[in-house]
């Protein structure tokens, strides 16, 4: 049985399509990502799937458990954490006095344990607290009742780079001991650290379900090559070259090959600077899904730009 | 079984206590007035029959003259009626959509916790302004009044205040269903004091003439502190209507915010 089914789960806010026919189920003991870029439906989702808001059509089974009957979804409770994006608290209680809170509603097992990990500053109100110190909160009391499945969205926002391979190692840690965690997140790069597994969403429907590993040979990687004198596309006849560009000194293309032919074709070549990264999200969309995202103007950018920002974060953590 | 009853009412004790003290302290205030007011001469009767005869039946102000009367139109007619009448409903009109709006509410609700229990509980948590007010408040009131030499009957007192719970619980209800209809807290807690604040006037402009009966949804017409005061009449089928009101109103909450998106 798995953990979460979700069957045709569809949300329509009046005209708005937020979720459209989603179907994917998530087993015991995977961590599973939920990918895509901002506003393209996976906090509404999420919501819909855990029975806060009313699905338009479809449904999804918490352990088996339709979560439209709220008396079933009370009995698939217990084993839940959820970590909500931008988590809010009240301001006028401290952190202990909102964790004792939560523990007197579900328990609080691995409270101590988990605050070993995240720290935030427990005697001082939450009002005080930094985005941080409010997630580090929210991932205590997502995880203290030891459930059996955890669903966060956007965990890692606002979570310094230390803290975030923290996060990282906890879930791997966590996947170890037969947790199951379902996390969504826009960037490319988090989830292929920590998931097995990653459905990809966009524009509220779901266009790729896969392994992580097969995800990242149809995402290839960005590779930037400065050499002297300068790259021509003709030169470089090794499989799995994508969008070759040259500006200026500077060769540009998406690499899905073979390192090896790389390295080796690159060998004869005199490499002033060579840099091979992570390819944005939005890259991964327009190469391999026929299209960017339908963001408007004003949205594209960021997340993008935060993308990037994580990726070179994380490396640097 | 109450945790969440706890925490919010743990959450409004401060404010409750600094609400009390304050309408106390200005309770104390009034009743220091009255001696001179009374000894200073003034005709009382020939002031209350110059307003029109709607004003001096909904206010109560023919009974100015003594303590009791003059207790029931400056403190319990205006400030327990109007003003705590409007807090009650602000307060609950905050609850539910403030929960829902800020997202505080779908942390909470993903606990075990069913939406029914949820909400009752928040409601309840309302009890501690309501309980705190009604009994730090008659002490100062009493005690204010001994002080300045006069008497009061403690039977009268004890019921204005015991008998004003039903009308804050009927106030706070409907404070509670607006937050369930309405998606944003400010607009539910703006329409919850304007609603009763309008139904306060009509109630009180329409007593005693041939509209009298347009008050009848108002929860002020089945409370009324002068005639507990002035005339120890106690109106015990209001305050079971007020009841059954409030307690209607918690379960069309209750419906409504089973349907809610969070």
């Amino acid at each position: 049985m798995s953990v979460l089914s979700v069957r045709g789960l569809t949300k329509r806010y009046g005209d708005t399509l937020a979720a459209e026919d989603l179907s994917f189920d998530v087993e015991r003991g995977e961590v599973f990502g939920f990918l895509g870029p901002n506003g393209a439906g996976k906090t509404t989702t999420i919501r819909t799937m855990l029975g806060f808001h009313a699905p338009t059509a479809g449904t999804a089974e918490l352990f088996g458990h339709d979560v439209r009957e709220e008396g079933e979804l009370l009995r698939a409770k217990p084993e839940l954490g959820y970590l909500p994006g931008s988590p809010a608290f009240d301001g006028d209680v401290t952190g202990r006095g909102y964790l004792d809170f939560h523990a007197r509603l579900k328990g609080d097992e691995r409270r101590e344990e988990l605050l070993d990990l995240f720290s935030p500053p427990l005697d001082r109100r939450i009002r005080e607290y930094s985005t941080g110190n409010k997630q580090m909160l929210g991932l205590v009391q997502a995880f203290m009742h030891d459930p059996t499945l955890v669903v966060m969205d956007e965990p890692t926002s606002g979570l310094d780079p230390l803290k975030q391979e923290r996060f990282n190692q906890f879930v791997r840690e966590e996947r170890d001991r037969g947790t199951t965690v379902f996390l969504s997140s826009h960037v490319l790069g988090e989830v292929r650290r920590i998931c097995d597994r990653v459905g990809i969403i966009r524009d509220g429907r779901l266009v790729a379900l896969e392994d992580v590993d097969s995800l990242l040979d149809r995402g290839g990687k960005r590779v930037r090559v400065h050499a002297d004198p300068p790259l021509v596309a003709a030169e470089l006849d090794v499989p799995g070259v994508v969008d070759f560009e040259r500006l200026g000194p500077e060769a540009r293309f998406t690499f899905t090959g073979d390192y090896d032919d790389l390295l080796a074709a690159l060998s004869t070549h005199s490499v002033v600077d060579l840099e091979i990264e992570e390819p944005p999200l939005e890259d991964v969309f327009m190469h391999y899904y026929g299209a960017a995202p339908d963001d408007d103007a004003g949205d594209a950018g960021a997340p993008r730009d935060a993308n990037r920002e994580a990726l070179e974060g994380a490396g640097g953590g | 079984m109450v945790e969440i009853t706890r925490y919010e009412a743990r959450r409004r004790v401060r404010g409750t206590v600094a609400l009390s003290l304050g309408v106390g302290l200005f309770g104390l205030l009034m009743i220091a007035l009255y001696p001179s007011i009374a000894t200073s001469g003034v005709d009382f009767a020939a002031y209350a029959e110059s307003l029109p005869p709607a004003v001096q039946a909904g206010f109560g102000i023919d009974a100015i003259a003594t303590v009791e009367g003059f207790l029931a139109v400056e403190l319990y007619q205006f400030l327990w009626l109007l003003l705590l009448g409007l807090y009650v409903a602000y307060t609950a009109g905050g609850t539910i959509a403030g929960d829902i709006e800020s997202g505080r509410a779908e942390l909470l609700l993903a606990a075990p916790i069913s939406r029914a229990r949820f909400l009752v509980e928040k409601f309840l948590s309302l009890l501690v302004p309501v309980a705190v007010l009604n009994l730090v408040v008659p002490l100062f009131v009493y005690g204010g009044v001994i002080a300045v030499g006069e008497s009061l009957s403690a039977t009268d007192l004890l019921a204005v205040h015991v008998l004003s719970v039903p009308y804050l619980l009927a106030c706070a209800g409907f404070g509670l269903f607006l937050s369930t209809l309405v998606s944003r807290a400010n607009v539910a807690q703006r329409v919850a004091i304007a609603t009763v604040f309008a139904l306060f006037l009509v109630d009180s402009v329409t007593a005693d003439t041939d509209f009298e009966w347009l008050g009848v949804l108002s929860p002020t017409r089945y409370y009324n502190p002068t005639e507990i005061l002035v005339e120890s009449t106690y109106d015990v089928t209001g305050a079971v209507v007020l009841l059954v009101a409030g307690a209607v109103l918690v379960l069309a909450s209750v419906a409504s915010f089973r349907r809610t998106d969070l």
